[in-house]
């Protein structure tokens, strides 16, 4: 008892203890600047040596931009995924910038975690960025973060096996060689209902429009996707399965991201080929495979001290300049318009592939807070098909229920 | 006749030896297969995560290599001597709790004893990681979330709980004849002394299994470290490292050195049971039968 | 029926408060007020100025911040967090809204600091009394040193109890404590409540038991399940876990170090990796099937469905579950199993009994009889294993789509996606609280009603 009171006046000791420190050890090197702390998270992937520290070199470019403060920069490691869970644990002590993916929008506004853009440093974003990837970032009409790159799918596959004919039909790709689709993943499985016609909160930012993921347009997708499985030349991608296929040429085709660029690159070497979604063919009709896109941004924690230095920092790290060196340093795919009409950036083929598949062959990935419910029906109904469990002959029932559950809280 | 009778029972010992240690020998394979796996999957040459054999194609030390100079991606040796450190000082802190209170609730009578015996029992009916949030701020609200002292959150936090599963060794002491407790406190001894000097020499193997379980439980855990380290990199412990390693970014070219990493890991608990297993040896057989 | 049965205090003293109250001197009971008083007037000073001390802490905390803390935990905060246009600066401001998380927890510790602090109060005035007793006796009345020196021998377990209680209190009490107050709040995901959050009572517990809800009636089949699992995986190892554990034992087998390292080496390796190459080992096309094929075992194109049957996948993680398991049980009961008396085996094997009856005669009923406590616990630890079915199977399969939990989920995992995939941490508490009640009857009831339990301290 008489510890716990006195650990609990420690604890205040301590802080104010450090508070004091900070403040001394910063106080001293300012003659007419402002002192300042700013705590900045980012992957680790871009602020390895490898890697040429490319957030440590921005951010002391950042500081020399601005005399009128005198930065201490802290650097902390959270990846773009789960920096959502991470600051929205404790958004009072995260980073004042950090990095994060745009699905996590909500997780992250639900837990006063996430500061809007307005005025002039808006219009500098929206100036730098096309509208597809501004919407991603948008909620309500308000702007949320700083986009740096975009977020999607696509296809690799072996040149010795397809033509560039052949990769537009997934038909044609299933005749000719073996195809592998990450099938158990409620990323990639609803491309094939999306792409009949499915939608999901009408245009993305509806709530109240619900998941429209049944009727008989998703029945037939049911079908067709049961077909697929069966399918000798068709292959399910789980738990790396797909890349090690590439690379001992069991497997022509694989669905992934860019993270994957370099490891295809090392399986197929000049062979390597990158391609926008294909279509299906569906009772006679061909439709267009649609993924999820996203796009990952720079954020600003609200409860920061120095609001003005952390939006101008989220926003240097955002601009062209730091984009190009994000590119060349980390092989982040920039989405700025100046750099996706870049000559030489555009000619990359993972650029292409990523940016072709952005424009025209994706959604938008909802971020709405029931977006949370669609994940694991999508997920239970691909393994269901891979189990057996669901037939033609459930087919229309299964569906149904897959789309009451996406529809429901599950309470 | 007599002759006849001593060599069947010879022969009949002779059979039962042999069949327990092929069944020994059978067990011992299935149990030691996965982690087989794990050591040649740590010498793999080809990446990757998926692989359709058994057996590498090819073999490389280049997994052990990356471990350690590829480090700005991964510190894999400071997060080692993180692990380490912290194992350490929780393991000495957990093995004192667990035994004395284990000692306490054998051979002490006190008004709590009963109470406290149920309380830890159902207490450990509640799913822990429930609690993850709160037990970060309350660590917090001590100021341990910072820096370095990350760490010592983290010691709390694996030995704190340790003195609930006493449940074991309460039952090997128990199984200590009080007489011995008696004799000592008629030569004078304080009750202090009965338990440094009298009962822990007598209970090698159930400290050994304190010492072991309790040195295991930083180097395993992954979900309380992520909660409390969350972006300080340099502290992390080596089960958020290989744990990174999984993730979609890092699996395809990490998954060799993860195995890697995981034979590493094995390396201190195994050697630390190496070294106190010749404790186990004949226990106490004997010794103090009462 | 153990629980029921009226206490009979064991440990009676003379020295209660309600006497010191009664029948206490003025520093008695102006110790009431001033804690520690009586022990100074009575030669105690040291003792004295500790009690003193304390009183002192826990005033000036509450001042400073226990108050507030309470007064909030009615409420658990109302002001959002608000922002407003900084049109020179051109950024968006914000201040800082309440956050019902931490009023709740700050709040849970005050209660939990002042309900010790009575603790406290209560043994300063019974010692007062007792110093004031001892001293009107003319009898000695001990000094700090004396006080310290009895920590070492009569007052043993206080010295060794308190700092591992101190812990206990800190980092599971008072988690469990905030938890089960979860249960009674609306903070989850469902209308963004997850800052502010108000007690709602009961709602919480009606839509559990409500059997319309796809909550209620996955509930139960989750329940049913995590019982027959808890089962099998408790007793599965701990009887192979006790006949590895003999074999490795007796006078024949040679090479004792060498087989217990090949088991104990199991646990050397982290369980989230060796669980982890199981799970892709025993995937369709992971190793496992891939090798059958190729010895002919099963056709080409079939593989078995290790995660994908549901009856499958139940024998699936026991049988894993039993890899892991093993060694530890062969550590914790190698120690005992050493300890059974040998005379016990010598008048067994004069009449004649062979292993088999040895073992279930003698060795069985001795184990149960030493280690149903720690049966119950790993019982109740199965119960919880979250990693074993996290990690091996994820609850994998799911029959029904609109279910939440699959057919290998226990309640632990299950609670796991609902609290933190779905973040519904109030529904999460309630099953939680739940779990525990059904579970804290069981458990208590066969403790109490179990032969060690009524007979150990008979000595």
């Amino acid at each position: 008892m008489r510890r716990r009171a006195v650990s609990v006046l420690l604890a205040g000791v301590m802080t104010l203890g450090l508070a004091a420190a900070g403040l001394t050890g910063c106080g001293s090197a300012g003659e007419g600047k402002e002192s300042i702390r700013l705590m900045v998270w980012s992957p680790q992937n871009d602020q390895s040596k490898d890697n040429g520290e490319w957030l440590q070199t921005m951010c002391e470019a950042f500081a020399d931009e601005h005399p009128e403060w005198d930065i201490t920069f802290v650097y902390g490691i959270a990846d773009e995924a789960s920096a959502a869970g991470t600051v929205s644990q404790d958004a009072e002590a995260s980073a004042d910038v950090f990095m994060y993916a745009n699905d996590t929008l909500t997780t992250m506004t639900d837990a006063n975690a996430l500061a809007k853009f307005g005025g002039k440093y808006r219009e500098q974003i929206e100036s730098m960025n096309s509208e597809a990837v501004l919407d991603s970032l948008t909620m309500d009409g308000e702007l949320y973060g700083v986009p740096f790159t975009t977020n999607t799918w696509f296809m690799y596959y072996d040149k010795s096996v397809y033509t560039e004919e052949d990769v537009k039909s997934l038909d044609t790709m299933l005749e000719k060689g073996v195809v592998s689709f990450p099938f158990v993943n409620s990323w990639y499985l609803p491309a094939f209902y999306i792409g009949n016609g499915c939608t999901l909160f009408g245009d993305g930012t509806d709530e109240s429009a619900g998941v429209d993921f049944g009727g008989q347009k998703a029945v037939d997708v049911t079908d067709y996707l049961i077909d697929l499985e069966s399918n000798p030349n068709f292959r399910i991608d789980d738990l790396g399965s797909g890349i090690a296929g590439l690379r001992d040429g069991s497997i022509n085709a694989m669905f992934s991201g860019s993270w994957d660029a370099n490891s295809v690159k090392d399986a197929l070497g000049d062979n390597m080929g990158v391609a926008a979604l294909p279509t299906f063919t569906l009772n006679g009709e061909e439709k267009q495979m649609m993924s999820y896109a996203g796009s990952k941004a720079i954020g600003v924690n609200p409860n920061t001290d120095n609001m003005v230095a952390a939006v101008e920092l989220a926003v240097f790290l955002g601009s062209p300049e730091a984009q190009r060196a994000h590119y060349e340093m980390c092989g982040t795919i920039p989405c700025c318009t100046e750099l996706t009409e870049d000559p030489e950036i555009g000619a990359d083929p993972v650029v292409m592939a990523q940016n072709e598949t952005f424009l025209n062959t994706s959604i938008l990935q909802p971020f709405v807070s029931k977006m949370n419910n669609c994940w694991t029906p999508v997920e239970n109904m691909g393994k269901g098909i891979r189990n057996g469990s669901i037939t033609h002959d459930n087919a229309a029932d299964q569906t149904e229920q897959m789309n009451e559950a996406m529809n429901s809280d599950g309470i | 006749m007599a002759g006849n009778k001593i060599h069947s029972a010879k022969k009949r010992r002779f059979i039962n030896n042999t069949i327990v240690h092929v069944i020994l020998g059978i067990l011992a394979v299935i149990w030691v297969f996965p982690i087989v796996w794990v050591i040649l999957t740590s010498f793999r040459a080809e990446k990757g995560s998926y692989v359709s054999t058994f057996f590498p194609q090819s073999f490389t030390l280049d997994n052990y290599a990356k471990l350690f100079t590829d480090t700005t991606i991964l510190n894999f040796p400071q997060m080692f001597m993180n692990t380490l450190f912290i194992a350490i000082c929780s393991c000495i802190l957990a093995t004192f709790y667990v035994l004395a209170v284990s000692y306490c609730l054998s051979r002490l009578r006190f008004k709590m004893r009963k109470p406290y015996m149920n309380m830890a029992m159902i207490l450990g009916l509640f799913p822990g990681f429930m609690s993850m949030v709160a037990v970060y701020f309350i660590l917090k609200a001590l100021g341990m979330t910072e820096g370095n002292l990350i760490k010592l959150a983290l010691i709390l936090v694996y030995s704190g709980g340790a003195a609930l599963s006493f449940q074991i060794a309460k039952g090997f002491f128990d199984t200590i004849p009080i007489a011995v407790d008696e004799a000592a406190i008629l030569d004078g001894c304080t009750r202090w002394q009965i338990f440094t000097k009298v009962t822990l020499p007598l209970s090698k193997p159930i400290v050994i299994y304190t010492v072991l379980t309790s040195f295991m439980s930083p180097w395993l855990d992954f979900i309380f470290a992520k909660v409390i380290c969350r972006a300080n990199a340099d502290q992390y412990t080596i089960a958020i490292g290989l744990w990174r390693m999984l993730e979609k970014e890092y699996i395809d070219s990490w998954y060799t050195s993860f195995a890697a990493g995981a034979v590493l890991i094995s390396v201190p608990i195994a050697a630390l049971f190496l070294y106190m297993q010749r404790y186990y040896v004949d226990g106490l057989s004997g010794a103090v039968k009462g | 029926m153990g629980i029921f049965k009226k206490r009979v205090n064991d440990f009676p003293t003379p020295y209660t408060c309600t006497r010191a109250i009664r029948e206490g001197g003025l520093e008695t009971k102006l110790s009431m007020i001033l804690m520690g008083l009586g022990n100074i007037v009575h030669g105690q000073k040291i003792k004295g100025l500790l009690y003193l001390a304390v009183e002192v802490a826990y005033v000036v905390f509450m001042a400073v911040n226990g108050i507030g803390f309470l007064r909030l935990l009615g409420s658990l905060g109302t002001v959002p967090q608000e922002e407003y246009w900084d049109e020179t600066l051109q950024v968006y401001m914000y201040t800082k809204g309440d956050q019902s998380v931490l009023i709740l927890l700050y709040g849970v510790a005050t209660v939990l600091l002042t309900v010790l602090m009575f603790l406290a109060w209560r043994g300063a005035l019974r010692s007062a009394y007792k110093a004031e007793c001892l001293d009107k006796e003319g009898r000695h009345v001990n000094n700090f040193r004396e006080d310290l020196k009895s920590l070492l021998h009569e007052n043993l377990h206080r010295l060794l109890m308190t700092p591992p209680m101190f812990f206990i209190f800190a980092f599971t009490i008072l988690p469990l404590i905030f938890m089960i107050c979860m249960a009674f709040t609306n903070y989850s995901k469902i209308d963004n409540h997850l800052m502010l959050f108000d007690w709602v009572g009961l709602d919480n517990f009606k839509a559990l038991f409500d059997s319309g809800s796809i909550l209620g009636s996955t509930f139960w089949s989750v329940l049913g399940w995590t019982l027959v699992w808890a089962f099998f995986a408790t007793f599965s190892n701990y009887i192979f876990g006790m006949i590895i554990s003999l074999m490795i034992n007796r006078k024949g087998t040679r090479a004792k170090g060498f087989w217990r390292f090949c088991f104990v080496l199991s646990c050397a390796v982290p369980m989230f990796v060796s669980l982890l190459i199981m799970r892709t080992m025993l995937q369709p096309e992971g190793a496992v099937n891939v090798l059958l094929r190729n010895l002919g075992l099963i056709a080409q194109d079939a593989s078995l469905p290790f995660f994908t049957d549901p009856t499958w996948a139940r024998v699936t993680v026991i049988i894993v579950n039993i890899w892991v398991g093993v060694p530890y049980t062969l550590l914790q009961l190698t120690g005992v199993l050493q300890n059974i008396p040998g005379e016990l085996y010598e008048a067994a094997k004069v009449d004649g009994a062979n292993a088999f009856q040895i073992f279930t005669k003698i060795t069985l009923p001795y184990m149960l009889y030493v280690t149903t406590p720690y049966l119950i616990v790993t019982f109740t630890g199965n119960v919880n294993n979250f990693n074993v079915i996290y990690l091996l199977s994820g609850g994998d399969p799911v029959t029904d789509l609109s279910s939440t939990a699959g057919k290998t989920d226990l309640l632990v995992t299950w609670l796991y996606k609902l609290t933190i995939d779905k973040q519904y941490y109030n529904i999460g508490a309630v099953i939680g609280i739940l779990t525990f009640i059904i579970l804290a009857v069981a458990a208590l009831l066969t403790y109490r009603n179990s032969k060690s339990y009524k007979e150990e301290g008979g000595f």
